[in-house]
């Protein structure tokens, strides 16, 4: 019950003092109104070059506005104690550092999730795109999938802030590699193989798939498969944040590399 | 199994490596902390002083497991720093002076709500204790608001609010009134005082000498990264006993005269501090020599301000250990 409570009520409360774009004007701007202006543009490119139809487009763009907020969000829930210079309290923890962190994860992948329904609602309104009402919880559940797999995506990146001091410079690497790699907006078959290898391994990618299979009304028996795919890549990324967590926390009482105070 | 002692140090060092350039890369080693031994006694008030560098701060990372010892070994009740960083965590509270180490969106209480998660503070009990501590450091009626609107003594006691949310049997305080107007100084000595009548350990550290004086039942002096002197302030004051001071306000002395006064015969210690365009020199001389003549021959030509001579203090003692060492 204790540990439930230190992931809910620890993880929002941890989320109002570590996300940086909480204000109307910086959540608004920065992740509705940018991610829709996104969306449009890539779906009138697509219809000028005649790459792949709207709902390729717009579903691809929704999953992918998830990923600013989480990915960006979940850097944010452990380089940002570097600026609050409050890292070392969180260390003198005596509770589990995996269950700390995971819990920050949670209000960021629910924020992503909003904002994909949002994007996805903006496509429907501006480019008239239909999507059967069956579809729709499968559809929710395939975007709560990838936002919660770039959550964790964005942890383990924000676990090298405990090591590396410009880990920002990795994260907006990383926003570049998922538009590019994982097939939201540029097909994945026109890539080169080891593009497609690399963006199976990235979050969002089984997610659009899904997303996509669902819109396109072929039932979630049918998104299963990509849907599994990205809850493991979620987990595989959730693993891998709690060790680098540990990893990097050892190392920083062996060798003096976290300025913690 | 716990001790009776709160705090036990034996051989306690850390070394520092860094390294700097890529091509060429350049590597250095600091011994920070250079054997440190040190017993606290439970509920005891225990100062920690010395100069910027001496290894104070990274004492107190290693005794609250921030930093693993390089050599040596440490204890909190019984519990070992390194390897029982789980149980010594959860006897410890740490505060640091300065404005940062708070969560400036968030307001004083959701600040606290959220150490209380991390520190397993029981739910049922969080909201009783949260009252009482900003009770006791004097912000209730003001918790609701955004920290980023405190002043520096407001987050000063909100840090030691915070440090207590779980009950340490062992408060850490590292230089808690660092900038902190004098009023609010004063209410923060209050707030410790009564933390160790309370039964808590305290170990302080601070520049302030009057602060330790007035504050801490033992006191050790750490220069260099080794403990230079150990005992009451009572004790420590008797270092500098057989001792005269003179204290001069000045204006633009320079080295060379400085040097001169270290010369004069019977000078033990030569100290200047800045306070603006003011240089306050302390000249400590043995009692029997009467300097005040030489001191004023030497800064003769320099603007002076007040010239007093007097009994040594705790500070004066301070300055004669760091000194020698």
């Amino acid at each position: 019950m204790r540990t439930l409570r230190l992931m809910g009520i620890g993880g929002a409360l941890a989320y109002r003092a570590l996300f940086n774009w909480t204000t109307p004007a910086m959540y608004t701007g920065t992740l509705l109104a940018g991610p829709t202006f996104q969306l449009l543009f890539f779906a009138y490119l697509g219809r000028q070059l005649q790459v792949a139809d709207d709902r390729f487009f717009i579903v691809g763009n929704a999953v992918l506005a998830a990923s600013t907020a989480c990915v960006f969000g979940g850097t944010m829930a452990v380089a940002n104690e570097r600026r609050y210079g409050t890292l070392g309290h969180v260390l003198l923890s005596p509770r589990s550092r995996t269950v700390v962190f995971w819990g920050r994860v949670l209000p960021y992948a629910g924020n992503g999730l909003l904002i994909a329904a949002f994007t996805l609602l903006m496509g429907v309104l501006l480019l008239g795109l239909r999507i059967p009402v069956t579809a729709l919880p499968g559809l929710a559940l395939a975007l709560a999938a990838g936002s919660l797999a770039c959550g964790f995506f964005g942890l383990a990146l924000g676990a090298l802030g405990l090591r590396f001091r410009d880990v920002w410079v990795v994260s907006n690497v990383s926003a570049a590699l998922l538009l590019l790699l994982t097939g939201v907006n540029v097909p994945r078959d026109g890539l080169p193989d080891w593009m497609i290898t690399v963006g199976q391994l990235l979050p969002i990618t089984h997610a659009a798939e899904a997303a996509r299979l669902l819109a396109a009304g072929r039932g979630l028996e049918a998104a299963a498969p990509a849907l599994g795919r990205e809850l493991l890549v979620g987990a595989g990324y959730a693993v891998l944040a709690a060790l680098l967590l540990k990893v990097f926390e050892a190392e920083s009482r062996r060798r003096a590399s976290l300025e913690t105070l | 199994m716990e001790s009776d002692y709160a705090i036990e140090a034996e051989g306690l060092r850390r070394t520092y490596r860094t390294r700097t350039g890529w091509l060429r890369p350049r590597r250095e080693t600091v011994e920070a902390v250079r054997g440190v031994d040190l017993t606290v006694r439970r509920g005891e008030l225990f100062g920690l002083l010395g100069p910027n560098g001496a290894g104070k701060t990274t004492t107190i990372k290693m005794l609250n497991t921030l930093l693993i010892p390089t050599a040596g070994t440490a204890r909190i009740r019984g519990f070992d720093v390194v390897e029982q960083t789980r149980e010594v965590r959860r006897r410890i509270g740490y505060v640091f002076g300065g404005d940062r180490g708070l969560y400036d969106r968030l307001s004083a209480l959701d600040n606290l709500r959220y150490f209380a998660e991390l520190y397993g503070v029981p739910p049922r009990d969080q909201k009783r204790r949260i009252a009482e501590l900003l009770e006791l450091v004097g912000l209730t009626g003001r918790e609701r608001e955004r920290v980023e609107g405190y002043s520096r003594g407001m987050r000063q006691r909100l840090h030691i609010a915070r440090g207590l949310l779980h009950a340490p049997e062992v408060l850490f305080l590292d230089e808690p009134s660092i900038g902190v107007d004098p009023v609010a100084a004063r209410e923060l000595r209050r707030t410790v005082a009564g933390l160790a009548a309370n039964g808590a350990t305290v170990v302080l550290t601070t520049h302030y000498m009057a602060e330790a004086d007035e504050l801490c039942d033992r006191i050790a002096v750490i220069s260099g990264g080794e403990i230079q002197a150990l005992g009451t302030p009572a004790e420590l004051r008797s270092r500098a006993d057989g001792r005269r001071v003179v204290e001069v306000e000045a204006y633009g002395v320079p080295d060379t005269a400085i040097s001169a006064l270290r010369g004069l015969p019977g000078v033990r210690e030569t100290s200047v501090e800045d306070r603006g365009a003011l240089q306050l020199l302390t000249v400590q001389s043995d009692a029997h020599v009467d300097v005040q003549g030489d001191v004023l021959r030497e800064l003769a030509g320099i603007r002076l301000g007040r010239v007093d001579s007097r009994e040594p203090t705790l500070e004066d003692a301070y300055v004669a250990i760091v000194g020698a060492a």
